[in-house]
């Protein structure tokens, strides 16, 4: 046991002596969460500007403006009088909706002729797209409501008449989960866990190639110590701080950024703890093959768009081909960024999460397997290619024309 | 250009080629992106969202508002569940985002003018589901209400086509520019597929300085008096031209076999892409000048590439951003790539209002280019 301590502790030193480790290890996480709180912060869109081209200038056209004017979703841009003017402001970014109200609309509207009242709405970004395209149906909806109660009224109803007919057949919407359609909710955790995984694998996966570089990896080999000793040692320090980061996110996430976690807090815990544990022996196995540190570095880095966008944390699984979701499956972030949905947001019991709990356990037994028994032989040095950042060191400053000076001042002496 | 230049460009390119892990990153990184993102946005619209209908009533009334619901835009009967509870199950699987109950004695209800309520029910944990699920269920409770109100008018004695006047008397028409399908390839695809192409180009860029500083050959190269300048601008102009030759295929697959948008024409495009890459090589290079190895360099850069895109305002909109951070998000050359690329490609805009994003990353350039070439003599001294 004292072997395995010892391991860890010299581990937890090195990590100490790397400011930039130390940095991705206990800032970077908490960086990444507020950062990213920050920009998801308003949670929804509102004040979408908007211009309303009113070319009629009656009262009708007034009460439109003053449904879309009472709104929170739109703010209205003043000074837009033409088509054209709005044409520009579209395109320029200004403007991300409009509403067209053509002459003789009112005229036209109580006389039977065919009119319209064109909304447009800027589709170049999907999410002021989208949002804009559902405001404006809302506002259409309440507006309509309301000049039907009106025309009822003018025809001669009660109160209590019109209420009767308007609401023979009342649709009531609501939305389970998020209720507000928050992007926090949608995003945040799914970024989060994103950011758990590859922090966490670029901490651990330096734990053997700094070795190598330093050319002590052959005394681990060389020494009587168990290999499951040497791996548990070099990872401890990792998953404790792995573990302690994704409790410290779920935290910052709930009472800072005010993302919505519910559920079991067990099941966060379990999810968490299998979670960390596959992702930190990964990192060992990574770095246990990589040629050098850069090497490990540079491949898991670009490892966190194509998992995030393959999870279909985003984009519904059922529009993702099927051979992508096989794939998709593979790997335990897509497991885990959909299990932290389904308790934190859906608040789903264990009778729903059981089979991601399951494949999750599955990953974390065979990520400890394959990382606790790893075979002690030492990988000859590639002699065919290169060296250079592909070799078992990568460039670095040992200030040599500082060296040189000393040197030559020193044999001046 | 001289003989020595072009051997300066020769060696760099050489080295780039022989690290292995880099040639593989640039090589297949960028298209590999692409087609992957590609084929995950395959289904391009959220079309056919998986509805459930709980028919508690099963009258003839009951089966209108069914069918309502299964010509309703982009919604996709695919299950009557013969309860609540059954309903409530399966969306909580995640196998239904719209859930629909019509309740018990809803003909008998609507036949005696009384009051009833269809309970719509939207999974929102997914919001880009939940948007789009929401629109579908506004127009179909607009037909609904508006119906069953004309029949009400209509039982009440008034004529038809008055009492279709009543409720439908405004008229809207919808249209969505510059992306008027809706198509998440155009908006997403190719985006995603540069992120990941300026994800490579800093691991790259961030080996310019300190792979020559933290090299035993820096000494030879110092000894010579060799210029650090024609070194460094040579090594420079070989990286961006590498940079340059991994985006040119994906966008000639990008417009050119998937006919994404592309508003401003090729040339344009091309160019502005250029002075991205010039942009981000001098970031990189900003990071390796200040770095003291090469790892560090990397993980610099990676730490500024990755949030890079979410703070770009190319997908959450900069406006939606906190005030504060609106003014900071500009200081990256990201973001003026990602949303003057969203300008060029959908809107094209005009030089006039394209020139400052065009301006601001050669200033960005120039200050980072700039402040490498203090940072790497200051430590040299």
């Amino acid at each position: 046991m004292k072997q395995l301590w010892n391991i860890a502790h010299y581990e937890f030193l090195h990590v100490l002596k790397d400011p930039i480790l130390i940095l991705i290890v206990f800032i970077a996480p908490l960086f990444y969460a507020s950062l990213f709180g920050v920009v998801y912060f308003s949670a929804i869109l509102h004040d979408v500007p908007l211009a309303i081209v009113d070319q009629d200038h009656s009262a009708l056209s007034r009460e439109i403006r003053l449904a879309f004017a009472n709104d929170d979703s739109f703010k209205i841009i003043a000074g837009i009088d033409s088509y054209e003017e709005m044409e520009i402001g579209m395109k320029n970014g200004t403007l991300r909706a409009g509403i067209v109200i053509p002459q003789d609309f009112e005229q036209s509207l109580y006389q039977n002729h065919p009119t319209q009242v064109l909304a447009v709405y800027d589709a170049s970004n999907l999410i002021w797209g989208l949002n804009s395209r559902k405001f404006i149906r809302e506002v259409i909806n309440d507006f309509s409501t309301q000049h039907t109660a009106v025309r009822l009224a003018s025809a001669g109803y009660s109160p209590q008449e019109i209420e009767n007919i308007m609401n023979s057949v009342e649709c009531n919407v609501t939305a389970w989960n998020n209720p507000t359609y928050s992007y926090t909710n949608y995003l945040f955790m799914g970024l989060m866990m994103m950011a758990v995984h590859q922090l966490g694998l670029f901490g651990v996966c330096l734990c053997v190639t700094r070795e190598k570089e330093r050319k002590s990896w052959i005394q681990y080999l060389a020494a009587s110590i168990p290999t499951w000793k040497i791996a548990l040692g070099k990872s401890l320090p990792y998953l404790i701080m792995n573990f302690f980061n994704y409790s410290l996110i779920l935290w910052v996430s709930s009472r800072f950024v005010q993302v919505k976690i519910e559920g079991s807090v067990a099941l966060l815990i379990i999810l968490g703890l299998l979670y960390v544990i596959t992702v930190t022996f990964a990192g060992f196995i990574i770095s246990l093959y990589s040629s050098n540190s850069l090497q490990a570095t540079r491949y898991l880095m670009l490892l966190s768009l194509p998992l995030f966008m393959i999870s279909g944390y985003t984009w519904p699984k059922a529009y993702i081909p099927e051979i992508l979701n096989y794939i998709g499956v593979l790997f335990p972030s897509t497991w885990m960024m959909l299990g932290i949905r389904m308790v934190s947001i859906n608040t789903a019991g264990l009778q729903l999460l059981w089979p991601t709990l399951l494949v999750l356990g599955i990953f974390a037994v065979l990520a400890g397997y394959f990382a606790l028994n790893f075979k002690k032989e030492r990988n000859q040095p590639n002699k065919s290619s290169l060296s250079l950042n592909g070799g078992v060191s990568y460039p670095r400053k040992t200030n040599m024309l500082r060296a040189l000076r000393q040197q030559i001042r020193a044999s001046k002496l | 250009m001289t003989n020595l230049n072009l051997k300066i460009m020769r060696r760099e390119l050489c080295y780039m080629w022989r690290d292995r892990g880099l040639r593989n990153i640039l090589m297949f990184g960028p298209l590999l992106g692409l087609l992957l993102f590609l084929a995950i946005y395959n289904a391009q619209n959220i079309k056919d969202i998986p509805t459930a209908i709980v028919d508690l009533d099963r009258s003839s009334s009951s089966r209108e508002i069914s069918e309502k619901i299964c010509n309703a835009e982009n919604l996709k009967v695919v299950t009557y569940p013969t309860s609540y509870q059954e309903l409530e199950g399966q969306i909580q699987r995640g196998e239904i985002i719209v859930g629909v109950v019509i309740p018990e004695n809803f003909a008998r209800d609507v036949a005696l003018h009384r009051h009833t309520q269809v309970l719509l029910i939207i999974d929102a944990s997914n919001t880009a589901y939940a948007t789009n699920a929401s629109t579908a269920v506004l127009g179909v409770t607009r037909t609904i209400s508006a119906e069953a109100g004309i029949k009400t008018l209509m039982s009440k004695g008034m004529d038809p086509a008055q009492a279709k006047d009543t409720y439908l008397a405004v008229d809207f028409k919808e249209e969505g520019w510059f992306n008027p399908t809706l198509n998440y390839v155009y908006f997403l695809v190719l985006a995603m597929a540069l992120n990941f192409w300026q994800q490579c180009c800093t691991i790259a860029a961030s080996i310019n300085v300190i792979g020559e500083t933290g090299v035993k050959s820096w000494l030879q190269i110092r000894a010579i008096g060799f210029s650090k300048f024609r070194l460094f601008f040579n090594k420079s102009l070989i990286h961006i031209m590498v940079f340059m030759a991994m985006i040119i295929p994906v966008y000639i697959i990008a417009f050119g076999v998937f006919k994404l948008p592309l508003a401003c024409g090729f040339g344009p495009m091309l160019f502005f892409t250029l002075l991205f890459a010039i942009a981000l090589h001098s970031l990189g290079t900003l990071m390796s000048s200040a770095a003291n190895n090469a790892m560090d360099s990397t993980r610099f850069g990676m730490m500024v590439a990755l949030p890079s895109f979410v703070l770009s305002g190319y997908t959450w909109p900069i406006e939606a951003m906190p005030g504060f951070l609106q003014p900071v998000v500009w200081i990256f050359p990201q973001t003026w790539f990602f949303q003057g690329f969203n300008y060029l490609t959908f809107k094209n805009p005009g030089w006039d209002f394209m020139a400052s994003y065009f301006w601001a990353l050669i200033i960005i350039a120039l200050v980072c280019y700039s402040l490498a070439t203090l940072i790497t003599a200051w430590m040299e001294r």
